[in-house]
């Protein structure tokens, strides 16, 4: 991945030099080691600020929406990894966007990297964050550790099947190769292999933290709806305290919004800064759209997703 | 709400559902009462707001009818 | 969907039904309306899910 950027940078100074592109969205660093930040460049001078590593968790498709390019700008290039091009997808299926209007540079992507994960190995904050090829290098102001990629791998990193942008304009270095996974679904069905009360008990748990920052829907490119549920206040939908029930409501609804669009990207638990992993509630959904439709979301550009369309062999059995 | 006493919210359409509701009125069909009829104009203007927002007021059970 | 996740969550399934009745079919309305009475009726009282104003 360290050669990709190389070809990044090379690619976008040349769009921008050309005029083909207006911007260039795409990661640069962050203040502190191991955070990155998205980035729109106007002037392939900047290009050098470009990065592109594994803590590059956030996805772009994000920045990329109908208010961003309303104004009959030119392209917007994006750098794009298999999640984020998947997103740029389901914004071009949702006539969000069109395919003319962005530039896609696609990157394979062998996973983003945890940042909780590697935090609980150090008692002190991290200074130093260095990645040679699959061994990555963190100092602390006490000590230096050296971790291999894979063993902190995050979640929907670890289970991604699609690593490769499936729609690209260019692509900036070879394919890698997908993983085939045996259980992809194994967290959804240890949560299903427990009885009704202990689901509930889980899931509540696993929202006890939640202080209602929407930072997992802010960072979802799935979410672009002008007034969300939970700030309509006539009818007012949910609450907007901390009561249990309001909490669940919400991941419930914002969960159940994305059902058969999303593309398990991880920006939502990559956000959230009380470390709740909200895609308990997503992952079920896209188990569902895969098992009830054989849907995965953002790999093609001329079919419907499977709750906007009708199709006579749509499973029906729960109806009376 | 009491055992004996349950609450279903149902969102009938007004098209199908809510008429035979009508038709079994009219008929002087009998039926358990423990179903609280909300008109809608159509099972498509339903929208999954409505049946979390049923369950959170405390209904012990919801019924969408096309 | 939706009844799927509310199911994963933990609520009962038996607490969300769906049917498709026409306008013209007052008996099936009447089969259905007995068959989720005793379902809901068998479960008791719903406790998940319900928000409690007083605290």
């Amino acid at each position: 991945m360290d050669t990709c950027i190389e070809k990044i940078r090379a690619i976008g100074a040349d769009l921008l030099a050309k005029g083909t592109v207006e911007k260039v969205i795409g990661f640069a660093d962050g203040s502190i080691p191991m955070a990155t930040r998205p980035m729109a460049l106007t002037s392939d001078k900047d290009v050098d600020k470009l990065v592109f590593n594994s803590v590059c968790g956030l996805n772009l498709a994000n920045y990329v929406s109908k208010n961003s390019l309303s104004n009959k700008e030119g392209k917007i290039a994006v750098v794009a990894k298999g999640c984020d091009a998947r997103n740029l997808v389901t914004h071009i299926v949702e006539n969000q966007i069109s395919r003319e209007q962005i530039y896609i540079i696609g990157v394979p992507c062998t996973g983003m990297v945890d940042k909780r994960k590697i935090a609980a190995l150090f008692d002190d904050e991290i200074t130093g964050f260095e990645e040679h090829g699959d061994t990555l290098t963190i100092t602390s102001a006490s000590k230096t550790e050296t971790v291999k990629k894979a063993d902190v791998l995050r979640h929907n990193c670890r289970v991604c099947t699609h690593r490769n942008p499936p729609v690209y304009d260019v692509m900036a270095g070879d394919p890698v190769e997908e993983q085939t996974l045996d259980h992809p679904y194994e967290d959804v069905d240890q949560i299903a292999a427990m009885d009704l009360d202990a689901r509930w008990a889980y899931f509540e748990n696993l929202t006890k933290n939640c202080i209602r920052c929407y930072a997992c829907r802010n960072a979802c490119p799935l979410c672009y709806c002008p007034t969300c549920f939970v700030d309509e206040s006539s009818p007012q939908w949910v609450g907007k305290g901390q009561n249990e029930i309001d909490v669940t409501t919400f991941h419930f609804l914002r969960a159940f919004h994305c059902a058969g669009r999303c593309t398990d990207c991880g920006a939502c638990v990559e956000a959230c800064p009380m470390g709740i992993n909200v895609r308990d509630f997503t992952r079920k959904l896209n188990k569902d759209a895969l098992e009830l439709f054989g849907w995965e979301a953002g790999l093609v550009l001329d079919k419907r997703p499977p709750l906007d369309a009708y199709s006579p062999n749509d499973p029906n059995d729960f109806i009376k | 709400m009491t055992e004996n006493n349950i609450k279903i919210v149902a969102f009938l359409c007004n098209w199908c559902s809510y008429g035979a509701a009508d038709l079994a009125g009219v008929s002087r069909m009998q039926y358990p009462a423990d179903v609280r009829a909300i008109r809608i104009p159509c099972t498509g203007r339903l929208s999954p707001k409505f049946i979390l927002s049923a369950l959170r007021e405390g209904c012990d059970a919801v019924w969408v009818s096309g | 969907m939706m009844g799927n996740l509310l199911e994963h969550m933990g609520v009962d399934r038996d607490r969300i039904h769906f049917s498709w009745i026409s306008s013209a079919e007052a008996t099936k309305f009447v089969d259905v309306v007995k068959e989720i009475s005793e379902k809901v009726r068998a479960l008791g009282p719903n406790k998940k899910f319900v928000k409690d104003y007083n605290k």
